[in-house]
């Protein structure tokens, strides 16, 4: 330990005790601002050991007792500058920091969360009365729907702008420690998402025609992610068929409450038909009754249940020699009304791949919420998995048949000779 | 020493711009009425007559391919400012104090909507009561609307001529002299 901060120890724990009881004082007279209470380090623990017999990985500032932090297994945090600045510093919490204005607004802020917060419970409680209702009192079943049903959407919209300024849940957020089951860091997350990434998927699957293709509409509620192994794969990325082989992962983020079921499709709509001269569709995974919810959103497509969840297993996509990329569509398709649908008939029904994805939207009423896309083609690695799953035609080469141009744009023409 | 406005003082002190004329930083309009004037001289008279047409600011030089200047003199002209030493640097926050300045501005915000609001139920009660009134003489008054539809009688105001006392801003507070009680429309003549 350096001289000069054996020498100013004894001053600074001094210090750092008397704002500490300061500031505990503070706290006493000032609400937190959020329900749940902020975490405090434990200061307690630290004063029992001598400083350089457990030294604090957020204060650590001399070098040999970093190294031996270190060799312990934990890392210091941040730059040796900030912790040397923070072992002199009252470590007073966000939300408590003595600047006047600062804290003028937080009461400003504070003052209009309880009002949102009084104005929630009055709306709850309207919402039961006028749940409980009969139809005749409400007058008449459409009345009584929509005047809940409009109560509820306020009801939600309060409920985020009672939280939505408040520094701290900014910080937890943009931290990523948001905890998606609270409306407000869904509804942060949704609109993060809407900013930059829902932009970008839907000129992918517009761009690249897989909406009018595959689905006749869909518009994206919910965030996919799609990962081959380790790796995340963009939307409308060329994967290598040796990539590709096993299924992939996908991570779903809804942004609403409660679990919702739904089918997993992936489509690859353009596998080459010679003797139609055109393209087929084929359907490369199939999976109903997949529960997600906000909290819970990876979805590993290999480790879905065989029995009572996939109806169509992965086959890996591969295209042949000259055909042009294929676009392997995925779509997240909502069950209507959550509800599970009959497994067995299913299985029993959806034997073939190439059934279209609008007959199946439409013979089990579902509605796409979520969709990604990546692009397979030929290349190095796709003769070995074509061998491998056992795929015919991998000796072929495609090649475009020659369009006789018409008499008027011949090059050529014997009327000119 | 001209006396500046405050908001123009603290503006000149940023800029380190001194009250007398003579500046010590070039100021924006000379320095680009010397680059520009430099950048016409090169061109024939065709060329700059080419130049002049006021719907592009594309020069006819800079859209040839090849040939002419590359560099767009405005961009020079950005940077150069950008970079001088005596431009301020951009106002750079750490993680809290950002978080503080944001949570002044959602405070500030939030007060100025909660005003607004108060105001426009402010109005809305005073048309509402002023409705009321309205109502009451129509049907209150025992004379069938008389006095009601006299006073709701537009003939002859505002027909002819504003009287000039009528041309006042319209404001939040009364005037300053409060109301004339002697004051009466002027007469037709």
């Amino acid at each position: 330990m350096a001289h000069c901060e054996r020498a100013s120890k004894p001053l600074l724990q001094c210090l750092r005790n008397t704002y500490s009881r300061g500031i505990a004082g503070a706290q006493l007279q000032t609400r937190a601002f959020q329900s749940t209470a902020s975490v405090r380090e434990p200061e307690a623990e630290t004063t029992n050991q001598p400083f350089h017999k457990a030294p604090d990985p957020s204060l650590v500032t001399s070098p040999r007792l970093e190294r031996r932090l270190l060799r312990q297994g934990t890392a210091p945090i941040g730059s040796r500058r900030r912790r040397a600045a923070l072992q002199d510093s009252a470590n007073i919490p966000f939300e408590q920091l003595p600047y006047q204005c600062f804290q003028e607004a937080r009461k400003v802020l504070l003052a209009d969360r309880e009002e949102k917060l009084k104005e929630i419970e009055t709306m709850r409680q309207r919402l039961a009365r006028q749940e409980s209702l009969s139809v005749e009192e409400a007058g008449g079943e459409k009345a009584k729907k929509s005047r809940v049903t409009a109560m509820q959407l306020h009801l939600e919209r309060l409920k985020i702008l009672a939280d939505i300024n408040d520094p701290l849940v900014k910080r937890n957020f943009e931290d990523g420690e948001g905890d998606m089951s609270k409306p407000i860091y869904r509804f942060l997350a949704d609109r993060k998402w809407r900013e930059y990434r829902r932009k970008i998927l839907v000129q992918r699957i517009t761009q690249m025609k897989v909406i009018p293709d595959v689905l006749p509409h869909c518009d994206p509620v919910v965030d996919t992610r799609m990962y081959f192994g380790k790796r995340q794969v963009q939307a409308g990325e060329f994967v290598e068929a040796r990539a590709s082989t096993s299924a992939p992962k996908l991570d779903i983020q809804i942004f609403e409450g409660g679990e919702k079921l739904v089918t997993i499709a992936i489509v690859d709509p353009d596998i080459p038909n010679v003797e139609a001269n055109s393209f087929d569709y084929k359907t490369h995974f199939l999976a109903v009754n997949v529960p997600i919810s906000a909290t819970s959103t990876k979805v590993d497509l290999s480790k879905l249940l065989e029995d009572s969840q996939v109806v169509l297993p992965w086959l890996p996509p591969v295209a042949q020699k000259g055909s042009p990329y294929h676009r392997l569509s995925v779509f997240i398709m909502e069950q209507k009304n959550s509800r599970p649908l009959n497994f067995e008939a299913i299985k029993a029904k959806e034997t073939s791949r190439d059934v279209t994805l609008r007959t199946l939207q439409a013979s089990y009423h579902l509605k796409a919420i979520g969709a990604h896309l990546f692009r397979t083609q030929w290349d190095d690695t796709t003769l070995e998995v074509m061998k491998e799953i056992g795929f015919n035609g991998a000796n072929v080469e495609l090649r475009r048949a020659r369009v006789e141009p018409l008499p008027y744009k011949r090059r050529n023409p014997s009327s000119f000779r | 020493m001209k006396s500046l406005s405050p908001a123009l003082a603290s503006l000149a002190n940023v800029f380190r711009v001194p009250m007398s004329m003579a500046p010590a930083r070039p100021s924006v309009s000379r320095v680009c009425h010397e680059t520009l004037n430099r950048q016409q001289q090169k061109p024939g008279p065709v060329t700059a007559a080419l130049q002049s047409a006021s719907f592009s600011t594309t020069g006819a030089m800079a859209k040839r391919k090849s040939g002419g200047s590359t560099t767009d003199k405005r961009i020079t002209m950005i940077r150069y400012f950008l970079h001088h030493p005596l431009t301020p640097r951009p106002l750079r926050f750490s993680r809290n104090r950002y978080l503080r300045h944001w949570t002044i501005h959602r405070a500030w915000q939030l007060f100025q909507a909660q005003q607004r609001r108060k105001q426009e139920l402010e109005l809305m009660r005073q048309y509402q009561s002023m409705q009321e009134a309205c109502e009451e003489l129509r049907t209150g008054a025992g004379d069938g609307g008389k006095l009601f539809r006299v006073s709701m009688n537009k003939k002859g105001i505002f027909t002819d001529m504003f009287p000039i006392e009528y041309a006042r801003m319209q404001t939040e507070t009364p005037p300053a002299e409060g109301w004339n009680y002697d004051w009466k429309k002027p007469e037709r003549k």
